[in-house]
């Protein structure tokens, strides 16, 4: 029964035409974040991207791997105001920093103003206070959060701040960050989801669509069995093709631009302000198990849309629609808190590492996925007995 | 084998598609006869615990067949009016499938497929897509999935619509080789296919069982008779009025009716025996002139 519902699927030309668009998709994504990667040679204001890119990258950031210490932060500071005072044109300037561009970069995001980047200020910074850079981080977190007045966040804030084991260490982490700091992979699960959704839209839907429902419901396992297969067919189809894009898309970019950096803390690279004590590599699961969970939430919830509206339009807009529209309703500040918690949250979670959100619940305080990532895996398998139940109490109209 | 209908109702709203209904039917095929709309396809699809009913029951062997739930459709078979399919399956892939929902093992599956696509005559299409099978070939398809678990109770719902003479009629030798042992239930609304097949008749109307028996039972029960006349143009017209017309035939010399009346309708018209095309002109038909005439 599982292998033809899959089938179903599967010969439908629509769906195998839809699959090959993700697939290019696929490639393009990885191709733009791999290109992303630039090495600025200073010479004529020329760049190198891609694996080239990499591998100069790798050579030179790879001379300051180890341990960010005082010594190393001092020693940065340093060796900027050197290049910047030598240099002849800012591009020269550019180009010689790149080794120690991530440290700089932690450095600026450090001792500048919330929301105030500033990209010159580790060039005026003495070298005595940059040092200070972990302590800044705590202090600067207590400064932001005395206004609020709210203590037990503010108290599981800088608990979470100071459980992060510092010195920081440090390495050539490029691929990683193409992979997780950058907007592609929240794009690509986006796109994602609504391809399986155009995918499983027609798992319960088609049946009555195609005016098979008569024949189905009149069988023996019409109303037991089949359901079930059914919903293991839009579970594995799910998995296999979120999975697959996943492994995929993270293959080809690490596989091009290294795996180097997979035990750097994730606030070494672009999440400086993170509650969130997490390697890259535990960070790519987590954003990987968590956009799985939401694909899964939202999808399980099409499925069931489309057993009570018997519609496959409306099934493929219900994941489009979960994934999108939280994203613009939530620049309102009125609906932000709630945003929060909607499941597209969980297709974008890499690019939320660095968000502070945290909800006080029976007098704890959780981050924001803490709570999104046990609650819709919950959630999921509640949706499943509905679409059971609903499906067998089908009636042909 | 016993399939008991009783005081069975289906309301859609405050529209009664089937109302308070009594039928008890054992082996055998049993032709079901009736206007569109008559509840025919509404009362198929609860014999088939695809409507639950607003009230009465139906049971099978003394037993609910909705508390029987998977229990009874195992025994049941079911070729629906618009009978659904998977365009894309192949016939050999659609059967194998609907063989899977009807809980047959596979190995034995493989066998009834096969032997199946063999008795309906689809050898060379086996593996054909459904969607490229012409309307014969797709209710013999049909035909071939509700006979899969090899079924104790036939439904069959208008199981000979939009097929061609040729079609119907290899159709009809069909469904009758395939009622031996079992209870089939053809709905239709072409009377022939229920006169040369069915051994018992029943006649629905607005829900209602209005009519039960065989064809000779049935043009017994006709309290009028049939005429058959020759008369012109003008005035076959208002004969088309006045009386029920089974029959009208346009020849050189004038018309030729067939007309249903307890008394001669004209001087010269010759009586003629009674079939089931005129019975059910007299259960189901109105005058020409009558308002909202169903046939």
């Amino acid at each position: 029964m599982l292998k033809y519902e899959i089938k179903k699927i599967f010969l439908k030309p629509v769906n195998r035409i839809v699959l090959m668009v993700l697939a290019v998709i696929i490639l393009i994504g990885s191709f733009l974040a791999i290109r992303d990667v630039k090495y600025y040679r200073g010479e004529n204001h020329s760049a190198l991207s891609g694996l080239s890119a990499a591998r100069q990258l790798k050579k030179e950031k790879n001379q300051w791997k180890g341990y960010i210490t005082e010594e190393v932060i001092m020693r940065v500071v340093e060796e900027n105001k050197t290049i910047k005072l030598s240099s002849d044109s800012p591009d020269n300037a550019l180009a010689l920093c790149q080794g120690f561009e991530d440290i700089r970069h932690l450095i600026n995001l450090g001792f500048s103003e919330t929301g105030n980047y500033d990209y010159y200020l580790c060039d005026n910074i003495s070298s005595g206070k940059a040092a200070g850079l972990y302590e800044r981080r705590i202090s600067k977190l207590k400064e932001e959060l005395s206004a609020s007045g709210d203590t037990k966040t503010a108290d599981f804030l800088v608990h979470q701040y100071e459980k992060l084991k510092t010195p920081l260490y440090y390495e050539y982490m490029e691929g990683w960050k193409a992979l997780l700091d950058s907007q592609y992979l929240p794009t690509l699960m986006i796109i994602t989801i609504v391809i399986i959704g155009f995918l499983v839209s027609g798992v319960f839907s088609n049946e009555f669509h195609l005016k098979a429902d008569s024949i189905f419901f009149s069988t023996e396992f019409g109303r037991n069995k089949a359901i079930s297969a059914k919903i293991k067919a839009g579970f594995l189809i799910i998995t296999v093709v979120y999975w697959s894009v996943m492994l995929l898309f993270s293959a080809i970019i690490l596989g091009v631009l290294g795996f180097d950096g997979a035990g750097c803390m994730i606030q070494a690279g672009e999440n400086w302000s993170s509650l969130y004590n997490i390697t890259y590599f535990q960070s790519w699961l987590l954003t990987m198990f968590g956009g799985y969970i939401g694909n899964l939430f939202i999808l399980m919830l099409a499925m069931f849309i489309s057993v009570i509206s018997r519609s496959t339009v409306i099934t493929i807009t219900i994941p489009f629609a979960l994934s999108c529209a939280p994203m613009f309703l939530g620049r309102i500040p009125l609906f932000t808190d709630i945003m929060n918690l909607f499941p597209d949250m969980l297709l974008r979670m890499c690019a939320f590492l660095d968000d502070l959100t945290v909800y006080e619940i029976g007098g704890k305080v959780f981050g924001v996925y803490a709570i999104l990532i046990p609650v819709y895996l919950l959630l999921s398998f509640v949706v499943v007995p509905l679409i059971y139940c609903s499906y067998k109490k089908a009636e042909v109209k | 084998m016993e399939l008991k209908i009783t005081d069975l109702t289906k309301e859609f709203g405050d529209f009664t598609a089937v109302n308070h209904l009594d039928i008890t039917m054992g082996n055998g095929v049993y032709g079901l006869l009736g206007v569109n709309g008559a509840g025919k396809t509404t009362l198929m699809r609860m014999l088939c615990t695809l409507l639950r009913p607003t009230g009465g029951e139906i049971t099978y062997n003394g037993k609910e067949i909705f508390k029987m739930d998977g229990e009874y459709r195992k025994i049941l078979g079911y070729l629906p009016q618009d009978f659904g399919f998977y365009p894309e399956f192949t016939v050999h892939d659609y059967l194998i499938y609907i063989a899977a929902i009807k809980g047959i093992r596979p190995a034995v599956a493989k066998k009834r497929v096969k032997d199946l696509i063999d008795r309906v005559g689809l050898s060379k299409a086996a593996n054909k897509k459904m969607k490229k099978l012409s309307g014969g070939m797709k209710r013999r398809a049909g035909i071939a999935q509700a006979m899969l678990n090899n079924p104790k109770v036939l439904v069959l719902d208008e199981p000979t619509a939009g097929l061609d003479p040729n079609e119907r009629v290899r159709f009809r030798n069909l469904i009758s080789e395939l009622a031996e042992e079992r209870l089939v239930l053809l709905s239709t609304h072409i009377v022939s296919d229920v006169e040369y097949i069915a051994n018992d008749i029943l006649l629905m109307k607005d829900g209602m069982l209005i009519h039960r028996g065989t064809v000779w039972e049935l043009t017994d029960s006709m309290s009028e008779n049939v005429w058959k006349c020759h008369v012109q143009k003008k005035e076959a017209s208002q004969l088309m009025k006045e009386y029920k017309v089974s029959n009208v035939k346009s020849g050189a010399n004038g018309i030729e009716l067939r007309i249903i009346s307890e008394n001669k309708p004209i001087q010269d018209a010759v009586l003629e025996e009674t079939n089931l095309e005129d019975v059910f002109l007299y259960y189901f038909g109105e005058k020409a002139g009558e308002q909202n005439a169903e046939v």
